[in-house]
């Protein structure tokens, strides 16, 4: 079957959606996907640039031209130039290894925190959202209460308590975005329970951990996808602030939040240093949401 | 509707009643004896004594709970180990300046978004509404620190135009304090006024699309006319939910933006207590920002529902 031959009806989409997963319908669908992405070029670009910087995470230590945290008194606040492309900051490091090796530090506080997000609020809404009444109550009044703290408070408050560090700067972003995956995953889960092939596999006996894992699970994982590509930039940010703010990475590990405090200081001397930490936070993020635009159209059955 | 207020109103209640009970246990999940947390390092053995005895920190658990619950709903928040202020007094001292911010950042980001979200939905696919996209797309992505930094390089130390930092009353001098407010309340109100044109752009088009819409353009009138007099009356209510969520943001950004511009607000207040380890401040101020968001939040919904009848029928909001 060629992607040309799908009709363009909704029981075509859900009958490939539950395909068996054989080999064939993978391929099949990526290069639908894949056709589907190629059609908005801004889509494509987003996704190689959080490429290159997934490759920069990853290779650090082989790309960055110099120690991250070596000093040198004698480069210290230098202009960019052939030798530090990016300049030199306060103590004389190397300023475009320091935002490479920060990359490290904002994929894996952003990629981490939303997956806490979900491993905790996925399961918690999809319970919510199943067996409704009392346990369904108790979770959405817990969840406003914690979505009524604004989330910079929240994190203020955690690492107060747990001690300003990348790990619990991470926890802290995690625990803010969880109630949002509650929410989206109980009202997902509210609408899917009552599909005819819910009851229809209730009816042939399936149990309720068959009936959520095999059933429901499956068909608003797209939609949780989605949402991951709008919170991982938003969480990249909210990684960035807490550093700025002292109150998470501590130097003399780099980061882009941290890297932009100590330029906040020199701003007259060594503007240089200001500018990069803040464009990669921006272009890495622009890139998210880019990327998260061209998904969200991949994944959307209704646009067939 | 009045039975929709009390169910709305019941479930704001439990919120803050669980608020309460978070931020109590919060402080007490620090690790260490509660009277010497509350009394600071500094503090001698007499002073954690009178700390004790003060907050009753000999009672049980529950009971400590309800007396603080009691104390902080007749306006006692306990008083800062730094500075032996009352922290309600602090509170009091420090908000007006971040309200007066926050206005500002509301009035900038809403002359910004509304106009550019209407014409982006009205010239729908054109060249305007891609680069009213692009530039929303922008706003929400670029880090709104890094923005003020920028501005500070550009406004203050390149061009020498506006002062980088510091707060002067209204009272005292009104255009020191308009200039030193504009760039924060330009950084803050940037990002809300991404989300907010987003917001109003979707909305509208969903409503320019409506059969009464179009009715009025059958009717003859013109363009101008559908959209001031039909269109955006409807099409601005989601906009006031947002705003209300949007309060959450406003708040966290008001701490960034306070820190950058060196303005002595509510924000302030809050990063200096926390790395001070003033927990009597800290406790205050989260419970104070919390049980505000519930109430602008419960206001929202009411008001919502009063532009919006097809919410009280309902009988209550439940989105995803």
């Amino acid at each position: 079957m060629s992607p040309d031959c799908v009709p363009p009806t909704g029981a075509a989409e859900a009958a490939l959606a539950h395909a068996p997963a054989a080999g064939g319908a993978v391929g099949e669908r990526l290069r639908v996907g894949w056709r589907r992405l190629a059609r908005r070029p801004p889509a494509v670009v987003g996704t190689l640039v959080v490429l290159v910087f997934v490759g920069l995470a990853l290779g650090a230590p082989w790309i960055a031209p110099a120690d991250p945290i070596a000093t040198s008194w004698s480069q210290i606040r230098r202009a960019p130039s052939w030798a530090h492309p990016f300049g030199t900051d306060d103590l004389g490091r190397d300023t475009l290894s320091r935002v490479i090796w920060g990359t490290r530090v904002s994929m894996r506080a952003g990629v981490l925190s939303i997956l806490f997000a979900i491993a905790v609020g996925v399961p918690a809404g999809l319970i919510a959202g199943y067996y409704r009444g009392v346990i369904d109550q108790a979770v959405m009044r817990l969840t406003d209460a914690w979505l009524s703290f604004p989330f910079l408070i929240l994190a203020i408050g955690l690492v107060t308590i747990l001690g300003p560090s990348l790990t619990n700067a991470t926890l802290a972003i995690g625990l803010g975005a969880t109630p949002t995956y509650i929410r989206l995953t109980r009202g997902l889960v509210l609408a899917t329970r009552e599909e005819d092939y819910v009851h229809s596999a209730r009816a042939l006996g399936a149990g309720d951990l068959r009936l959520m894992g095999r059933h429901v699970l499956p068909n608003i994982v797209s939609s949780i996808l989605v949402q991951a590509t709008v919170s991982i930039p938003a969480a990249i940010i909210a990684e960035a602030v807490l550093s700025f703010l002292g109150l998470g990475v501590q130097p003399p590990t780099p980061s882009w939040g941290t890297m932009l405090n100590t330029a906040q200081a020199f701003l007259e001397t060594a503007p240089w240093m200001a500018w990069w930490p803040g464009l990669a936070i921006f272009v890495l993020a622009l890139s998210f949401n880019l990327a998260g635009d061209g998904i969200r159209d991949v994944l959307d059955p209704r646009d067939y | 509707m009045a039975e929709f207020l009390i169910q709305r109103s019941a479930i704001s209640l439990v919120t803050l009643f669980l608020i309460t009970v978070i931020v109590f246990a919060g402080v007490r999940m620090i690790p260490g004896d509660p009277a010497r947390v509350m009394a600071g390092v500094d503090a001698d053995a007499a002073g954690i004594e009178e700390i004790r005895q003060k907050y009753g920190l000999r009672d049980p658990i529950p009971v400590q709970y309800v007396k603080w619950v009691g104390r902080a709903l007749r306006g006692d928040l306990g008083e800062s180990i730094r500075t032996r202020d009352s922290v309600l007094g602090l509170i009091g001292r420090k908000l007006p300046i971040t309200l007066q911010l926050a206005a500002y950042s509301l009035l900038v980001a809403l002359v910004i978004a509304i106009p550019v979200g209407v014409l982006a939905a009205v010239r729908r696919n054109t060249p305007w509404d891609y680069l009213a996209s692009s530039v929303s797309l922008c706003g929400v992505s670029i880090p709104n620190f890094w923005l003020g930094i920028m501005l500070i390089l550009l406004l203050s130390v390149r061009l020498q135009w506006l002062p980088a930092s510091g707060f002067v009353s209204p009272f005292e001098d009104l255009w020191g304090n308009t200039q030193r407010l504009l760039m924060p309340a330009v950084v803050l109100g940037a990002a809300l006024a991404a989300v907010l044109m987003r917001q109003t752009r979707n909305s509208m088009i969903e409503v320019l699309g409506a059969d009464y819409v179009r009715t009025a353009y059958a009717k003859g009138l013109r363009t101008r006319v559908v959209v001031f007099r039909h269109a955006i009356r409807n099409g601005l209510i989601p906009v006031i939910t947002i705003f209300g969520l949007q309060l959450g943001a406003l708040i966290g950004g008001a701490v960034v933006t306070e820190q950058i511009f060196v303005v002595p607000g509510f924000g302030r207040l809050i990063l200096e207590a926390v790395f001070t380890r003033d927990y009597p401040v800290v406790q205050g101020v989260v419970l104070i920002t919390a049980s505000a968001y519930v109430l602008v939040n419960l206001l929202v919904d009411v008001s919502y529902s009063l532009l919006n009848p097809r919410i009280r029928i309902k009988g209550g909001r439940d989105e995803p």
